[in-house]
């Protein structure tokens, strides 16, 4: 039994509801101390009332103006997952009966693949032999219709100094059309393009 | 496997983080609704404007949530916001240089004879009828009570009681040793019973 009035550091360990064989000795000596007893009561409606205070509410468009302001960084290959995830979800169908037919389409047209890879593989000459003529002919044709275009455009000497430049020639006029077809494209692009926050996508 | 997103409220703080930290903006949202109340009740009840409180506690998410990627999981989620939150009021009550007054003595004193001598009592002025009035119930009168604490014994009265915090963990969250932490809360109870104790006797 303590025969002393508590110390201010005992009071406080009451309050906090701590326990130990030190904390019986104190609670003994309230129950006979009216003086401690009343500053053990004081304290407790003291803790009692801010306890019971509201946590409170901010603006319903809080989270809102949070995120406005928020960078949402997302790892490119996060955003690839997500993408894939995206739409392997929405070719999957809905009921069930329906996945069962997709996923028997599914093997049955990797079956006929799987078939046609080995015929293919057996064949290998005929595959070569086939591809070596229809090439021919494609770039015949391809040549045949560009000639055709570019004389259209340039007269036909042109065709003639075309032939004479050579492949590197014809590379560099190939290239400098891409380059000028991708700038149109960014131009395009930069000028629909819609004011906004967006996702942004880069390495981890 | 599932998508972890489908049951992002079930999820554990540290969960949570990782998908914000892959860049999920449900997982953001998700921290902002847990943590929204308890930030935004410390922060108002630091600086007592709505609308103080609420640039404070969107500028406490706004900092936490863009170096999410920097976040230790070694410390608890909400100590970390609490810090954040407990500075930028610290920060705003400073500029303002709204005054508050400890009747416990000055922040140096550690023993009895420094605090009696650095402590003074304060002429309280008769309310009137309808600050009476206000102050009948014992939350509000508790509220005013705490508006009047120093700051620093407002963070660590509100972590401990309205937000149930331990000592040790408010000492982490506030950069304190623990001493002072229980020297703070011991002190700021005295004030707050003053006041309440005027309060009972009214």
């Amino acid at each position: 039994m303590t025969y002393r009035h508590l110390l201010p550091d005992e009071i406080d360990e009451l309050l906090d509801g701590q326990v130990g064989f030190g904390v019986a000795p104190l609670e003994a000596h309230i129950r006979e101390c009216a003086a401690c007893r009343a500053e053990i009561e004081a304290g407790r409606r003291v803790v009692e009332a801010i306890e019971h205070l509201p946590r409170l509410s901010a603006s319903p468009l809080f989270a809102e103006r949070v995120m406005a302001k928020v960078d949402v960084y997302e790892p490119w290959h996060v955003a690839a997952r997500d993408a894939v995830s995206t739409w392997v979800t929405r070719l999957t169908p809905r009921s069930r009966p329906m996945r069962v037919a997709a996923g028997a389409a599914g093997l049955s047209i990797a079956a006929v693949l799987s078939v046609a890879c080995i015929w293919l593989g057996s064949h290998l000459d005929a595959v070569f032999f086939v591809g070596t003529i229809v090439r021919a002919r494609l770039r015949d044709t391809l040549v045949e219709q560009a000639g055709a275009a570019v004389s259209a455009i340039f007269g036909p000497q042109s065709v003639g100094a075309l032939r004479a430049g050579g492949p590197a020639l014809l590379f560099a006029i190939l290239a400098t059309i891409a380059v000028l077809i991708v700038a149109a494209g960014l131009a395009v692009r930069l000028a629909v393009a819609a004011p906004g926050r967006t996702r942004r996508s880069g390495t981890s | 496997m599932p998508d972890p997103l489908f049951d992002l409220p079930n999820l554990p703080d540290a969960d949570v983080v990782v998908l914000a930290q892959q860049g999920r903006e449900a997982a953001y949202r998700e921290l902002i609704r847990r943590y929204e109340r308890p930030v935004f009740s410390l922060v108002y009840r630091m600086v007592r404007d709505r609308e103080t409180a609420e640039e404070l506690a969107q500028d406490t998410f706004v900092k936490a949530l863009n170096n999410i990627d920097r976040y230790s999981p070694e410390f608890k989620l909400s100590s970390w916001l609490f810090k954040i939150a407990n500075n930028l009021a610290i920060d705003q009550l400073r500029k303002a240089r709204l005054p508050t007054v400890s009747l416990s003595g000055a922040p140096g004193a550690a023993t009895a004879a420094e605090i009696e001598a650095t402590s003074f009592e304060v002429a309280t002025h008769e309310p009137s009828a309808l600050q009476a009035l206000e102050a009948r119930e014992i939350g509000s009168a508790i509220e005013q009570a705490i508006a009047k604490l120093r700051p620093e014994y407002r963070s660590c009265i509100i972590m401990r009681h309205v937000e149930g915090r331990s000592y040790e963990e408010i000492a982490t969250t506030l950069d304190l040793p623990l001493g002072t932490v229980k020297t703070y809360i011991h002190r700021a109870r005295n004030e707050l019973r003053t006041a309440l104790e005027g309060v009972d006797d009214g």
